[in-house]
């Protein structure tokens, strides 16, 4: 009696596993099915857009350093966004109270990849996260009426020209933008600078290097973008 | 969107935020550390330099009681030559030559930072009336007071 019953719940088992087995089938199939029907259409290549950094310019005309600065970046099915981006960064500072005149202007590039977040990768609006690996081999001059030693009284120059630096960082950016009309898309990015690795020349320090900002192990940065899609 | 128009705005002022580059301890100072049988100087010690266009000048007037000096160096000179004066209770005088061999390195910290000279002791010599030896212990000398750059043994008084 109890060797049937053991059949029965078997038989009961297999039934209820197989019913199962067919319905997940069933559902797999159909999500397969509409993934077929939803395959995108985008071309892998979808494009190349040029575009410039207005917040570079605006920084430079109101203080004493800024950066003209110009990216070239490839759309992949409106997804990922291989960068470009090559600037020409100035310094020209006068302290009033030091007296230091501070003066650099050198080329700077990064290279990374900016990532679609929006669900709609198509939508006229893009929101993006993406990182980038950065950059520059710069000199920097000072100049400085002298110094007086205040002990042995006499007059000592202060100052040095083309002193060889350099600055290696990552950035973490994230940004959006828009079309606005036709192929001309606006947005704006904020990026967190890590330095990876400097030589800060034979002076001893470095104030301001192209693309980074002021000297430091870190910066937050900002760009104002102006884009057009070719 | 509005969270992300915050983060922006906050992130204009972070970025727009300017700061002085400049650290609270920005003199250079040789740092003298006594040593041996005198690590206290009861002796009135004066320091004095000559100056490059003639004359003297003092960098240390009339301590008492120290056991380590704060000497400031020349900017750019490759010598620099100190006189030690120790006067005692019975104003008996004992008087050291100390020359100091350095390179004169300018130093940049930043645009707000006052210009400066770092140094690399090279050499020292001296005479041997107070001062029994000097070691050089950290040869860069810079905006690093905390670390002493020679040691300098004088003998007791008999």
């Amino acid at each position: 009696m109890t060797q049937r019953w053991k059949t029965y719940i078997f038989i009961l088992s297999l039934a209820i596993s197989l019913t199962w087995t067919t319905k997940i089938y069933a559902q797999a199939k159909q999500k397969q099915l509409s993934i077929v029907e939803t395959t995108d259409s985008v071309p892998l290549l979808n494009g190349i857009a040029v575009s410039a950094d207005i917040a570079g310019i605006i920084q430079y005309a109101v203080s004493d350093y800024g950066q003209f600065e110009g990216a070239v970046r490839v759309n992949l099915r409106d997804t990922y966004f291989p960068i470009m981006e090559i600037g020409l960064g100035k310094a020209s500072h006068d302290d009033a109270v030091t007296l230091i005149h501070y003066t650099s202007t050198a080329p700077y590039f990064r290279l990374g990849v900016d990532y679609n977040l929006m669900s709609d990768k198509h939508d006229v609006y893009r929101l993006y996260g993406g990182i980038r690996y950065a950059t520059t081999y710069f000199k920097y001059d000072i100049s400085h009426p002298g110094l007086k030693d205040p002990y042995w009284d006499d007059e000592v120059p202060y100052g040095a020209e083309g002193v060889k630096c350099n600055y290696h960082w990552a950035e973490i950016v994230g940004g959006v933008d828009a079309q606005i009309v036709g192929p001309l898309r606006m947005g704006w990015s904020v990026r967190y600078r890590k330095r990876l690795s400097h030589s800060d020349g034979s002076l001893g320090n470095v104030w301001y290097v192209p693309g980074f900002g002021k000297a430091g192990s870190s910066r937050l940065g900002i760009t104002f973008n102006v884009s057009l899609s070719i | 969107m509005r969270r992300l128009i915050v983060f922006f705005v906050i992130a204009v002022f972070l970025s727009a935020c300017s700061s002085v580059d400049c650290p609270l301890n920005n003199t250079v100072y040789c740092v003298y550390s006594l040593k041996g049988d005198v690590e206290m100087l009861s002796d009135t010690l004066t320091v004095s330099t000559p100056r490059v266009y003639g004359g003297d000048t003092i960098l240390i007037d009339n301590k008492v009681n120290i056991s380590n000096l704060l000497m400031p160096m020349s900017y750019i000179q490759d010598r620099d030559v100190l006189y030690f004066t120790l006067i005692d209770a019975s104003h008996a005088i004992r008087r050291d030559t100390v020359v100091v061999s350095k390179t004169n390195d300018p130093h940049f910290e930043s645009v707000d930072c006052p210009p400066c000279y770092f140094h690399t002791i090279t050499d020292i010599s001296h005479t041997h009336h107070a001062i029994d030896s000097i070691i050089i212990t950290k040869s860069k000398v810079d905006y690093d007071t905390e670390v002493e750059n020679l040691h300098i043994y004088f003998k007791p008084r008999n």
